[in-house]
């Protein structure tokens, strides 16, 4: 599997680290579901049997954390984006300023 | 003096040396100040930082770029000159600038195309048509993390790594150029 980093190129997959579902998102400790939340956001994933986004880590390259969209039944790697960008979308979505 | 320095003095012109006559200076933009730190690189050096894994000349300093918004400034030794301190007061407050020149090693292969040993050996492509004048890439060698670049000119390639790695790294390296 080779991973296409958007800073480096294409790029085997020994290079990178893997972290994880790339969509879930700490939440905001002054809620008053806090605790619920907590325990989903460390604990609770989908067991997605097609594309998903993963968090990787360029470790052994540019040092980038990336968000990957694999496909998890064949490693079909659909788009690869720099984390930082997904964030800033992200950030920008919900209409915060961080 | 290493004992690869000792080596150099009677190396052939293609052969590997360890470059011990060069300050090597990290620089990395301040968040949102990337725009800023360029025109500033542009005034002090006459070329912007490169945004892609390349390596430009600027006035007998090379600038590489070493991943997003990072670069190593490699200046040769001047005497009565320290190469950093200048850089830590030109880019104060737009960039963390740290001396790097101690940590890492640069090794030097002066050879217009890879050996096929080394175009076989690493991860990325080393073909003359792929990995081109001016090129960086960030990677490993049998897990010894390295930051490759051809010389803008096309006369050689460097290598850095971490200086703890050195031998081992030059010691592969000197097998690979054969
Ligand atoms: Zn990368």
């Amino acid at each position: 599997m080779r991973i296409n980093c958007p800073h480096c190129g294409l790029r085997s997959n020994d290079e990178f680290s893997y972290l994880g579902d790339a969509s879930v998102v700490r939440p905001d400790p002054a809620a008053p579901n806090a605790t619920e939340a907590f325990y989903a956001f460390g604990y609770e994933r989908a067991n997605i049997a097609g594309p998903m986004q993963e968090l990787w880590y360029h470790a052994a390259g540019c040092h980038a954390w990336l968000v990957v969209t694999r496909d998890t039944r064949n490693h079909e790697i659909l788009d690869v984006k720099s984390a930082q960008e997904v964030a800033l979308e992200r950030q920008k979505a919900a209409g915060t300023a961080q | 003096m290493s004992e690869l320095a000792n080596h150099t003095k009677t190396a052939r012109a293609s052969d590997l040396i360890e470059r011990n006559d060069v300050t090597v200076t990290n620089i990395a933009a301040r968040r949102g100040a990337r725009a800023s730190l360029d025109e500033l690189a542009r005034a002090t050096f006459g070329v912007s930082l490169p945004s892609t894994p390349k390596a430009v000349e600027a006035g007998g300093t090379l600038i590489v770029w070493a991943g997003p918004d990072q670069w190593l400034i490699i200046q040769k030794e001047e005497t009565g000159r320290d190469h950093y301190s200048e850089l830590a007061k030109t880019f104060n407050g737009l960039a963390s600038v740290i001396d790097v020149t101690e940590s890492r090693t640069i090794f030097r292969i002066s050879q217009a195309r890879p050996s096929p040993v080394l175009s076989r050996s690493m991860g990325i492509d080393f073909h003359d048509a792929a990995f081109k004048p001016g090129d960086v890439a960030i990677t490993h060698v049998s897990h010894l993390g390295v930051i490759v670049w051809r010389l803008p000119d096309g006369t050689a390639y460097d290598f850095a790594c971490a200086r703890t790695y050195s031998r081992d790294f030059g010691d592969w390296l000197r097998k690979a150029k054969a």
